[in-house]
């Protein structure tokens, strides 16, 4: 099978990443087990077949080709360090369902790693392959402020994950979620286990169920009732588009600077690697340059009604 | 109950910036209350006399629903204000609301509040404003809320 994209230089010169398998081509991938998150989400652990991909950082994203179907951007949700591949997968189309429907030793194809990351864990002169596009850096000895929507913690769960196993490294890590209902929220097996690591975590819903006890409203509003300090605190948003700008917005309101807010875009990916097009979003093409842009970056772009 | 020292009551974010005296004024009809969790404050359909500024804990404002548990419409917490239906005719609570956990607030009685800000509009400037504000915060969290953002896209692509 042959994808017919070109290596471009910005990737070829990279050590490690040119002609590997899972670049142009989908390196072949078997789930090892799925996890329904929601009642539409799905966690899947893959493992390579042959040869992995190249290592991925917190908040990169692959392209997942479900065989004879077709092929998505998908956020990688684990951590790098094993073989092991996690990504979680909303149902929303053709293929997304069928991504979702995959049963164990099911095979997938997966190309990247692709896009810029969180900066979370990320050194100057760290080992692995450099993405292109705008580095952003670690946010050492600074307060994270981890703000997602709805399945935005997906990508965000990497960056938290990464930054509880080097808790020292930071100082507070907060994080607010906002979800539909209390049914939608994703990951909420492992919220206690990231209070316990250290984490301050707060989720609000837009609609509360029966029997819900816990906060109700959007989750802007849970940003009044944490202790942030704007000069010491770098943020990370992932949602809605919407939700993003106003959650920004708000952060800024509040004296955080706009290059210490990043947020995670998203547009219609498909090459990944800066050649079709699909996903420009003003003079960005988001699979390279993005997802994660600073807010001073995003901001402009966020208000681009129409391409 | 106990009566506010004006300097406290100026430290609620509601009340952020107020000049003291206009502060002074209102801790003239506030009490200082603690709930613990469970505690109803109002119900709805109840008379509405009071307000509330939250000072920290958790209260929920929701409807009951016939047959089912009431439904929390919205929760509000450290520094919230709560409660406006004193301020209109039918002086009706819309709402019910309780304490998801011990809670401490300020208790401001309407009627006061509204014969001082009748006898300085200088306050009543002040006391509007913030309660304009609080007003259009909800009313633009509803409205974000009603977009349902979280909801599947609507695609009928290869997504």
């Amino acid at each position: 099978m042959t994808s017919g994209y070109a290596v471009p230089a910005g990737y070829a010169g990279r050590a490690g990443y040119a002609g590997r398998a899972g670049y142009a081509v989908p390196a072949g991938y078997v789930v090892e087990s799925s996890r329904a998150e929601t009642r539409d989400t799905v966690t899947l652990v893959l493992r390579p077949g042959r040869q992995p991909i190249a290592a991925h950082r917190p908040g990169q994203f692959t392209m997942l080709y479900a065989f004879g179907i077709g092929e998505v951007p998908i956020s990688i949700s684990g951590i790098a360090g094993g073989p092991e591949l996690v990504q979680t997968i909303r149902a929303v189309g053709a293929v997304t369902r069928a991504l979702c429907a995959a049963e164990p030793e099911q095979h997938v194809g997966v190309r990247g790693p692709f896009g810029t990351d969180w900066g979370v864990g990320v050194t100057a002169g760290s080992a692995g392959v450099e993405p292109p596009g705008t580095a952003l850096s670690d946010p050492a000895g600074k307060d994270l402020l981890i703000v997602a929507g709805g399945i935005g913690l997906a990508p965000l769960r990497p960056a938290l994950l990464t930054a509880l196993a080097a808790r020292e490294r930071y100082g507070r890590i907060t994080v607010l979620v906002g979800s539909r209902s209390p049914a939608e929220i994703a990951f909420t097996a492992e919220l206690d286990s990231w209070r316990e690591a250290g984490a301050d975590v707060r989720v609000t819903v837009d609609r509360a169920e029966a029997g819900w006890r816990g906060n109700v409203g959007v989750v802007t509003q849970l940003i009044g009732k944490v202790d942030i300090d704007p000069a010491a605190t770098v943020a990370f948003i992932c949602g809605p588009e919407v939700m993003m700008r106003l959650t920004a917005r708000a952060l800024s309101a509040l004296g955080i600077a706009e290059t210490d807010i990043r947020v995670s875009l998203e547009r219609n990916m498909r090459c990944g690697i800066a050649e079709c097009g699909h996903c420009q979003l003003g003079t960005v093409l988001l699979c390279r340059d993005g997802p994660v842009l600073d807010y001073a970056r995003a901001r402009p772009l966020l208000a681009i009604r129409e391409l | 109950m106990s009566p506010v020292p004006a300097a406290e009551l100026a430290a609620h974010p509601f009340l952020r910036g107020m000049p003291d005296g206009q502060v002074a004024q209102l801790a003239e009809v506030a009490t200082a209350t603690y709930v613990p969790v469970g505690h109803r404050f109002f119900e709805e359909g109840g008379h509405a006399r009071r307000f509330w500024l939250i000072r920290d804990g958790h209260v929920a404002l929701d409807l009951s629903v016939p047959g089912q548990p009431s439904l929390i419409v919205e929760t509000l917490g450290a520094g919230d204000m709560m409660g406006v239906s004193w301020l209109s005719p039918p002086h009706e609570w819309q709402y019910g609301a309780e304490a998801l956990e011990d809670t401490r607030t300020f208790e401001l009685d309407g009627a006061a509040v509204i014969a001082r800000c009748d006898a300085d509009p200088a306050l009543g400037y002040q006391f509007f404003v913030r309660l304009m504000t609080v007003a259009t915060r909800r009313l633009h969290s509803s409205r974000i809320r009603m977009l349902d953002l979280y909801a599947a896209p609507g695609q009928t692509g290869g997504r």
